[in-house]
Order: C-alpha cells, then sequence, then structure tokens
C-alpha cells in the first residue's frame, strides 16, 4: 500500500503490472473467441434490438425474411396474415412431407409446411384482414406504436387503401416503412416475382452453370438464394434508417425491387459490359479470375457401398485452391504435372480460359483412381487449400458447425425438436448475438397477446371478431 | 418438348395413335434409336436445336437407346404413361422417394430420438381465437408419444447430436 | 423448302438458326464458325449488333455491332454459320 491512502499505485490493484505482463495474461485468441462468442449462452445476453417493433405484412421468403432478420436480433414483430388461411408459404413444403400441425385452431388437419422454416422465426403472430373497413382503424392503431412494417402488395395496393407510406406519415413521422417489390416502380412496375425469375431476369442464372461448348444451360440455385439475399438487403436498409432516424426523428420510405439483387451480386459483369461490350458467360466450377480455384470430380466415392445417391455418387466432388505461384508449384509437383509449371508460371498465363481446361482436365484425370478423402488428404498435406464438397448429412456431422453453435437443435416450445440454423447461422456477435427461441406459430396465436394485451381490446369484441372471421 | 413421335403404326388393324414426347433435357441435341411407348416400335432419330433432322425412320427389330419420358394417347382418352414404366418409358431419375408421393409422414421423433410434434390431427388450442399455450406439454397432450419416448429412452436411442 | 436429307447437320442447323443480318453488313465472322448471330425476329438484344463472337474473348462473348465493321480477325476459322443462298 501507498503511504497515502489516497493515492492508488498500480502495483496494489489486481491484474497485470505491467503492458508485457497484461500481453502475457491475455488468452489464446481461440479461447478469448469460445469466450467471448459462447454459443449455445446466447439468452445470457441482451438484445440489439429491443424495443423496436416491426409490423411484417408479408409473404413467402423475401419480405418475410427482412421482418424475420430484426426478430431474431431481438425486435418485436408482429407477422399480420390473413384470418385462418396465414402466409401462402405455409402452404408450400418440400415435396409432401414436412408439416407441423395444426395450421389454425379452424383447420385442424392442415398444416404449415417446413418452407416456412427461417423467415418467420421469434416473430409473433396476428391475423387481421386489415382492408375491410371495419379493421381499418385497429391496423392504424398498431402503426402509431410501431416502428415500421414491411409488406409486399403489388404497387399501390396499400396506397389504395390509405395504408401506403404517404399515409401512414403523417400518423407517425417516425415511422420506416419498406415495400419489396418483384420491380419496382419502372416501366415493369406491375410485374410480380418469384426467386427463380429475379434469378433468371437480372442475369444471375446466365453466369451460373457450365458454359455453352460444355453442354451447359443456364442454372438457377436450388435454393431460393435471390430471396434470401434481398431479404436480407432490406434488413439493411431497415438498420441504416433507424440510424438516420435516432439523428433527425424522422422514417423513410425504402423500395427494394428483388430483381434488383441479382446484379448487386454479379461482380464484374456489368462494368465488362460497359466498357467492351463483352457478354460474361458461365464457367461452372470453375474461377474466371482464378485458377487453379475450383472444383473437381475424384474417380471414386468416399461411401461406394451408401444406398442414398447422395452419398454414393456425389461424395466424389474436390475444391481446390492453389491459384498463388508457390501454390500452383506445389499442386503440379505432387500430381505429377510438372510440365503444366513450366507452360504457366504466370497466374496471368494460366488464368485464361484454354489453359484452366487443360489444367482441370488433368486434375481430373490425377483424381481418376482416388477417392475425395484421398484427394484432400494429398493436397492438404503438401500446404495446398482442399476441401470435400460436402452434403447437408455431412454438414451436420462436421463437428466445426456444432462446436461454432451454427447448427443446433431447437426444443421449440411448440413443435418440439427441431434442427435449425436460422438465426445462429449469421454472423457471431459478442454483446448482443443473434438467436432463435421459436421457429413459428401458429396463424393468429397471438392474438389475444395484441389485440387485448397491447390495444386492449375486450375479449368479447376479440371472440366476435374471431367468429365473422375478421381476425 | 423439343418434338414429339406421333406413331401411327398399324398394330393388330389400327394405328397406334400415341404420341411419344421427346423431352429437351435428353433429346435437344441427340442421335439414336428410340421407342414407340406403347407399340414399342423402335424409329431412328437426328435432332438438332430440338428440331427433327434426320427420321423418325422406323428400325424394326433393333434395340432402343433411350426411351420417351412420357406418352399419351390425346385422340383416345387421354391414356397415358408416366415416366419410369419399365420397357416402356424412362424413369425420370429426379423422382421422389416413395415417401414423398404419398400422404404426409407422420413423423413422432426427430433422428436423435427426441419427440417432435408433425402428426395431425392435433388437439384445439383451447384459446380464444387460435391462441396456442406456448409450452407444449408432450406429457399431458400426447401421453403415448410420451411413454415412447420413455421406452426410447432405456432402450439408449435418445442421442444429443 | 430445301431437302434436308441432302443436307450436313451444320447446314442444317444454318437452316434453323436463320440470322437477323447477312453479309450485306460485310463483316468476315459471317465466315467464322465462332459467331452466333442474333437470330432472326429476336426483339432483344438491341439491333444495333450483328451477333456475338464467341472466340476472341473466350469463354465470353463478345458483342459485334453491325456500325464496327470486323475486315479481319485473328481468331477466324472458316466454317458455316449462316446459310449460303440455297
Ligand atoms: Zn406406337
Amino acid at each position: 500500500m501507498a503511504k497515502d491512502p489516497r493515492e492508488t499505485r498500480i502495483e496494489d490493484l489486481p491484474g497485470p503490472k505491467s503492458p508485457g505482463e497484461l500481453e502475457e495474461m491475455k488468452m489464446p485468441y481461440e479461447e478469448y473467441c469460445r469466450k467471448a462468442f459462447d454459443p449455445g449462452n446466447e439468452w445470457a445476453k441482451p438484445e440489439a434490438l429491443k424495443g423496436i417493433r416491426w409490423l411484417s405484412c408479408t409473404m413467402y421468403i423475401f419480405t418475410p425474411h427482412s421482418a424475420a432478420n430484426l426478430a431474431e436480433l431481438g425486435a418485436d414483430v408482429i407477422k399480420i396474415e390473413i384470418p385462418r388461411m396465414g402466409d401462402a408459404m405455409r402452404h408450400t413444403s418440400p415435396f409432401n412431407e414436412a408439416y407441423l400441425y395444426p395450421l389454425h385452431d379452424t383447420r385442424p388437419m392442415t398444416g404449415t409446411g417446413f418452407g416456412f422454416l427461417n423467415a418467420n422465426s421469434n416473430e409473433r403472430f396476428l391475423s387481421m384482414d386489415y382492408h375491410i373497413p371495419e379493421m381499418v382503424d385497429v391496423f392504424y392503431r398498431l402503426v402509431k406504436m410501431s416502428d415500421g412494417l414491411t409488406e409486399l402488395y403489388r404497387p399501390g395496393t396499400l396506397d389504395r387503401w390509405k395504408m401506403s407510406y404517404r399515409y401512414l406519415q403523417e400518423m407517425n413521422p417516425r415511422f420506416i416503412y419498406v415495400w419489396g417489390g418483384g420491380f419496382g416502380y419502372g416501366p415493369k412496375v406491375f410485374g410480380g416475382s418469384y426467386d427463380i425469375l429475379g434469378q433468371a431476369h437480372a442475369g444471375l442464372a446466365s453466369i451460373t452453370g457450365m458454359h455453352e461448348y460444355m453442354g451447359g444451360h443456364p442454372l438457377k440455385h436450388s435454393n431460393w438464394c435471390i430471396d434470401w439475399a434481398s431479404g436480407t438487403m432490406i434488413t439493411h436498409g431497415i438498420l441504416a434508417a433507424i440510424h438516420w432516424r435516432r439523428k433527425t426523428g424522422l422514417g423513410t420510405m425504402i423500395e427494394f425491387s428483388q430483381v434488383q439483387t441479382p446484379t448487386r451480386i454479379s461482380g464484374y459483369t456489368f462494368p465488362l459490359y460497359g466498357r467492351f461490350g463483352i457478354v460474361r458467360q458461365r464457367w461452372g466450377n470453375w474461377d474466371t479470375q482464378l485458377c487453379v480455384h475450383g472444383i473437381i470430380l475424384c474417380g471414386k466415392s468416399d461411401f461406394p457401398d451408401a444406398q442414398n445417391p447422395q452419398d454414393k455418387f456425389d461424395a466424389r466432388y474436390v475444391m481446390v485452391s492453389a491459384f498463388n505461384d508457390p501454390d500452383f508449384k506445389e499442386l503440379c509437383d505432387i500430381t505429377g504435372l510438372k510440365d503444366f509449371y513450366g507452360r504457366y508460371k504466370a497466374h496471368k498465363d494460366r488464368v485464361d480460359a484454354r489453359p484452366q481446361v487443360e489444367i482441370y482436365t488433368a486434375l481430373e484425370k490425377w483424381a481418376a483412381d482416388k477417392t475425395r478423402t484421398q484427394v484432400v488428404k494429398t493436397l492438404t498435406d503438401a500446404g495446398i487449400l482442399a476441401a470435400p464438397v460436402m452434403n447437408d448429412r455431412e454438414v451436420y456431422e462436421c463437428k466445426h458447425y456444432r462446436e461454432r453453435g451454427t447448427l443446433r437443435w431447437l426444443d421449440d416450445p411448440l413443435y418440439g425438436d427441431v434442427l435449425v440454423a436460422s438465426g445462429h447461422s449469421v454472423g457471431m456477435m459478442t454483446k448482443t448475438p443473434r438467436r432463435t427461441n421459436w421457429i413459428w406459430r401458429p396463424v393468429g396465436a397471438d392474438n389475444v397477446g395484441i389485440y387485448r394485451d397491447l390495444l386492449g381490446i375486450p375479449l368479447s369484441k376479440i371472440e366476435e371478431w374471431y367468429n365473422k372471421a375478421w381476425i | 418438348m423439343a418434338d414429339v413421335i406421333w406413331c401411327k403404326k398399324v398394330v393388330g388393324g389400327k394405328p397406334c395413335n400415341t404420341v411419344n414426347y421427346l423431352d429437351p433435357y435428353c433429346f435437344w441435341n441427340w442421335e439414336g434409336k428410340t421407342n414407340c411407348a406403347e407399340c414399342g416400335t423402335v424409329y431412328y432419330i437426328y435432332m438438332i436445336q430440338g428440331h427433327m433432322y434426320r427420321g423418325p425412320d422406323e428400325k424394326p427389330g433393333e434395340k432402343p437407346d433411350m426411351s420417351p419420358l412420357y406418352a399419351d394417347k390425346p385422340l383416345e382418352g387421354y391414356t397415358y404413361y408416366l415416366p419410369g414404366v419399365k420397357g416402356r418409358t424412362r424413369p425420370y431419375e429426379c423422382l421422389p422417394r416413395h415417401i414423398y408421393l404419398g400422404r404426409a409422414d407422420m413423423v413422432k421423433f426427430s433422428i436423435r430420438g427426441k419427440p417432435v410434434r408433425g402428426w395431425r390431427p392435433q388437439p384445439p388450442s383451447g384459446g380464444l381465437a387460435g391462441q396456442f399455450p406456448y409450452k407444449w406439454d408432450i406429457k399431458k397432450l400426447s401421453p403415448e408419444v410420451w411413454a415412447e419416448y420413455q421406452e426410447k429412452r432405456k432402450k439408449g436411442e435418445v442421442k444429443e447430436w | 423448302m430445301v431437302d434436308k436429307a441432302k443436307l450436313t447437320p451444320e447446314e442444317y442447323l444454318a437452316t434453323i438458326l436463320v440470322p437477323e443480318k447477312g453479309r450485306e453488313t460485310g463483316h468476315v465472322c459471317w465466315d467464322c464458325k465462332h459467331l452466333k448471330p442474333v437470330l432472326k425476329g429476336s426483339k432483344f438484344p438491341p439491333a444495333d449488333l450483328i451477333g456475338w463472337c464467341t472466340m476472341i474473348h473466350w469463354p465470353f462473348y463478345w458483342c459485334i455491332t453491325d456500325f464496327n465493321v470486323v475486315k479481319k480477325c485473328y481468331a477466324m476459322e472458316k466454317g458455316i454459320y449462316t446459310p449460303k443462298k440455297f
């Protein structure tokens, strides 16, 4: 202790005494991350968007996902659905299998399909036919106590119902309004949209798949990736609008056209055309900017005896990356393709289309008598980046995703044991992590919770509306 | 559809009259022999960009290389052959597994053996205006699944991952 | 109608893929097998293209405009893409 008790000396304090000691006491980075992110204990931490209330007048994946992102970050999202029917996405299960029952109290034999997953997690479910005159006021009351709304109607529909930004802004100047349309305003304003249309119409499908000269066709991604990506981009807009509102006190209207998203993620495609009149083509599992940087086919399956064709036949693909010169030299050495290194020493030589065809053909020839595991091991042992192309079963088995909590089992309060990725598969946050509390609820499951507890409407009235199918 | 072979082969005194559909994915640029799904007549065809360049020419006694995907008889009450009829049409490799084609599968346990709620019909909510209780009490609502779950636990069939 | 029995596959292909424009544009591309012409009746892409060269920027396609007449080209390879007058 110092003589004068009012004096604070560093050596009397707990903790490191010098910068050197501090450095020594720091835990290894890996350990630090594990502790800071602590997957599985998200619920002990606060939620970033707690206090934001959002209305989701949406359907399918694209616009609902914009609100689900908010709900996973802690916002109170109220999904408003057509009474007894719900979001059309509920009836769009993969094939005919995965339904969770019931959809609604009046429809015990109808369920909600797994296609609905991830796009509406953590939300509260309200049913309301808000376009009938009797319910308009209730809708306005929700608007007055909410921060914003996402809708996906045909252009001008909500304007006709006096529910567009022009009207709502007068009731609530802080209101943030999102119209997620297929095309947005413009010559194609009345065109509806689906994910596949977005992929096709904005040029993404034309640069996906094998090149025409290899017999390739334009491909759509199997999943509705443009829906998911567009929804996420809307959420960026919403968060920016919330920040802007903190500074100005004013809301915003966000207009998001789904067919815009593929243009945003198309990289150099348009600048290339604009400068040289060159139309980008598909280049399949290879890369137009890097070589070697692609997926090759090995001769033997990792699971030759498996019953599932996805294991039996597809467990043969390996992603290889060795584009910088030392890596490429190493790759040529271990695969016995030494003359390729002689011919294509510089990256600019081997990244051309013709050398790529030669190199990948030779690599596949080399891999023809090997399994996927053998190829990956040979390459990684030599210090080259290589990874098997895994199917979802293998991703589920993979320890990496399990430890980080990317995939996890959720004991859904209503539906029981469900394997989910959703909010946990987005980036991790130390202070306010995303989380999935429940996957969804039946249509109108929160009617009482919202009509009575939030709006103060008596139960007798709620029952009357329910019987008239207004809610 | 790239093109069709409308089979007019006279079999048993009347024309076969079957439309064999040549799906573009396989026949768009294709040369070989294909069969009529109804009468089995083998035709040689050569298609370029979805157009018939040569044929169809009958090749009696030869074996087909590939069958059409689907065939029907539009003038005779629309009898048809779905994909994958042995010896007539080609199986559609992406056909969903048989369990996808029937009624929805009432799964009671997830792949790790814990109970899910995914079958029908479900008991009514017991609340007002479709209000559902947020905690599904399996013991109370589905005692038989709960009993089965206890059995599974005893047998060690319930895993954590 | 030409007798397709007498055509080679390439010649037959040329009768299916009828280009919007032809030799009057003066491009050497009409004799080149790497030309992918704009087809007759297409409203899209813009009409000032005669087609695309599939070779000189392979694997990408290069737009050949009709006002930029290609008189010679290192990638030129003889082949049939346009029909001769039958
Ligand atoms: Zn026949």
